[in-house]
């Protein structure tokens, strides 16, 4: 398979901060590739570049193999589902997604037909003749992706598309996006800061901090093989264990990540480690434990069908052989 | 903790406002109203009624009979080509102010920041201050054939130019300050702000992302203008054309100081209550504004220029 976007030591300044920093990445072809990452992180200017908004001041952003750096954004392949969903206000919804047609000189009743076809296949049929003003959040924003999609575009760009939405709509809204995407085939990059998010849609993900990716992989390995801190804490805050408390539970004397649903509670006298038990967080499914051993602190994810000790009592902790996974050392 | 007591009248007053909404509300929009309602809407009334009214040609008193015979006066030929003239002159006055406008207000409102900012906003502002008679009879000797433009064009050499210009049918004259071409020069710098200041609101108000989904989903940067930003910055172009056109309308003193001696609207309205003494046909007049500014906010309505508000 080709590759559909690929950077080549991409940077991206602004000013003094380093927005996108010597970046280099390939999304595969009909892949969903998300990029995951806090806040002023880079993922966005990354998405940026792609759709030619941005410029790179070093390196090259290739859509398709070709270099894209003297193309400007309506001529690229690709269209973006931007963050606030960018509806025209004037338009009715009909018009909107027939916009990228219409600009291309479509004529009438086949852009209309088409993008009937569209607010079909995101469920809002019957919607075209009202005004974005009218419609609620979930709606306007499966408008957004209709408009994009009906210009039929290789990459589809999707900037914090579900953000705005309440929990419930936004996991709605992740499966009918994942089943588009298998249902016409096209590559998704999806910026988002939502780990769940990025985990459960992607077959890769890259974590951005800094203006850099930190760990590009599958979900399973960013989950449970984390190549730095950043990632093991961004990611579902894994535990980090330092060398000496590693040594302590029998294992090398290296950074090493470990999940908090992976420790089980123990009899303290044939446990890996022991520690004393800070803090119970009631999460409704499960109890979040705080367990302490001198300096450090590890956090426990206990059922909630299971009796948690007292507070203040000495506990003992064990896990699987290879639950634990040994870590870059210097990050 | 108690509930807390009001000290005093001024804290009982404002629990008096807390609790009754409306008499507050009373309060803070009476006198505005009473000023509308009876001094500005009242003497408007006064006037609609007066030209409802005819004059006696003989005595030249005030016939208090309804009719709708001046009216009919605002047909005949000498009056009804003061109207056209008028109104076409409002017409160009404001195209070409928005011409001009139209990318000044883009410029202040895309790319102008800070200091830029600042300087826009006091050019566009600082000729409001200064006094409307003297810009124009500065402008009067600007155009004036001794006038510095004159000798401009002349240093130039392009006097064969400025020449021609004047020597057009019925715009020209033997100076452009008495001709049509200094009037709609005059008015056109007086009401430029007018046009400029509603516009840039109206054009910062277009959020830049919906540029970029334009551009995003293909549009060239003209078709972007024409689908987009510009039926987004309609409302702020109407405004400002309401300005343009109601003020040329209106106005007695340019056309008097600065052009050939075919009068105006305004002109008209301020001759014939004052030496003509003919009130009715002055009310007839002073109406004619009001309606066709009237047509003009419903055309503009009907076709949608106000739905993106």
């Amino acid at each position: 398979m080709s590759n559909a976007v690929e950077f080549e030591r991409v940077s991206r300044h602004f000013g003094e901060t380093r927005a996108v920093d010597s970046v280099s990445m390939q999304v595969e072809e009909g892949h969903f590739f998300a990029m995951l990452g806090p806040s002023g992180s880079g993922k966005t200017t990354c998405l940026r570049l792609i759709s030619g908004f941005e410029r790179p001041e070093s390196g090259h952003v290739k859509i398709f193999g070709q270099n894209s750096e003297a193309v400007p954004p309506n001529r690229r392949p690709v269209n973006t589902v931007f963050q606030d969903y960018a509806l025209f206000p004037h338009l009715t919804v009909r018009d909107n997604v027939a916009y990228g047609l219409m600009v291309k000189g479509a004529d009438k009743s086949t852009r209309h037909r088409q993008a009937d076809e569209m607010l079909e296949l995101v469920k809002l049929t019957g919607f075209g003749s009202r005004k974005p003003g009218m419609l609620s959040g979930g709606q306007r924003q499966r408008v957004a992706l209709a408009r994009a999609l009906v210009n039929k575009p290789r990459v589809l760009l999707l900037d914090e598309p579900l953000g705005a939405l309440d929990l419930k709509l936004r996991e709605q809204m992740q499966e009918e996006l994942k089943s588009i995407q298998n249902q016409l085939g096209i590559t998704f990059i999806y910026v988002t800061h939502d780990q769940g998010e990025a985990l459960s849609m992607a077959d890769r993900v890259a974590v951005f901090n800094e203006g850099k990716i930190v760990q590009e992989a599958t979900p399973r390995e960013i989950y449970e093989r984390p190549r730095t801190h950043f990632v093991a804490n961004f990611v579902g805050s894994s535990n980090v264990l330092s060398p000496t408390l590693s040594v302590q539970s029998g294992g090398p004397s290296r950074w090493m990540s470990l999940r908090p649903e992976a420790i089980r509670l123990c009899d303290p006298s044939n446990s890996k480690l022991k520690g004393t038990l800070q803090n119970i967080r009631y999460l409704g499914a499960s109890n979040r434990l705080s367990i302490r051993f001198g300096e450090e602190e590890l956090s426990v994810s206990l059922p909630s069908t299971e009796v948690a000790p007292e507070k203040g009592v000495q506990v003992g902790l064990t896990w699987e052989e290879g639950a634990t996974h040994v870590m870059d050392e210097d990050h | 903790m108690e509930l807390s007591q009001p000290r005093g009248l001024l804290d009982q007053w404002s629990d008096l406002f807390w609790r009754k909404k409306a008499i507050l509300l009373f309060i803070l929009l009476a006198p505005p109203l009473l000023w509308l309602g009876v001094v500005y809407i009242g003497s408007l009334l006064a006037l609609l009624l007066q030209s409802f009214f005819s004059i006696d040609e003989f005595s030249g008193l005030v016939n208090y009979e309804f009719t709708l015979k001046t009216y009919g006066e605002l047909f005949l030929p000498a009056n009804y080509d003061i109207i056209l003239r008028t109104v076409l002159m409002a017409a160009s006055v404001s195209i070409a102010a928005a011409v001009i406008a139209f990318p000044i207000a883009y410029y202040a409102a895309r790319y102008a920041r800070g200091k830029m900012k600042a300087f826009f906003y006091l050019a566009v502002m600082m000729p409001l201050w200064s006094s409307y008679l003297v810009k124009v009879y500065a402008w009067k000797l600007i155009l004036a054939k001794e006038g510095i433009l004159n000798w401009a064009v002349e240093g130039m050499g392009a006097s064969i130019l400025l020449n021609a210009v004047l020597s057009l049918p019925v715009i020209g004259g033997n100076s452009l300050s008495v001709s049509y071409i200094g009037t709609f020069l005059v008015f056109l710098y007086v009401w430029l702000p007018f046009m400029i200041l509603p516009l840039q609101a109206s054009l910062e108000r277009v959020p830049l992302n919906l540029i970029e989904a334009s551009d995003d989903l293909g549009a060239e940067k003209r078709q972007t203008f024409w689908h987009i930003t510009m039926p987004l910055a309609l409302p702020g172009l109407i405004a400002g054309s309401i300005f343009t056109f109601s003020l040329t309308l209106g106005d007695y003193i340019i056309p008097q100081i600065v052009g050939s001696s075919r009068r105006f609207i305004g002109q008209a309205v301020y001759q014939h209550q004052g030496t003509a003494g003919n009130i009715p046909l002055a009310a007839a007049f002073a109406v004619v504004p009001i309606l066709i500014m009237g047509f003009y906010l419903w055309m503009a309505k009907r076709k949608g220029a106000f739905d993106a508000l």
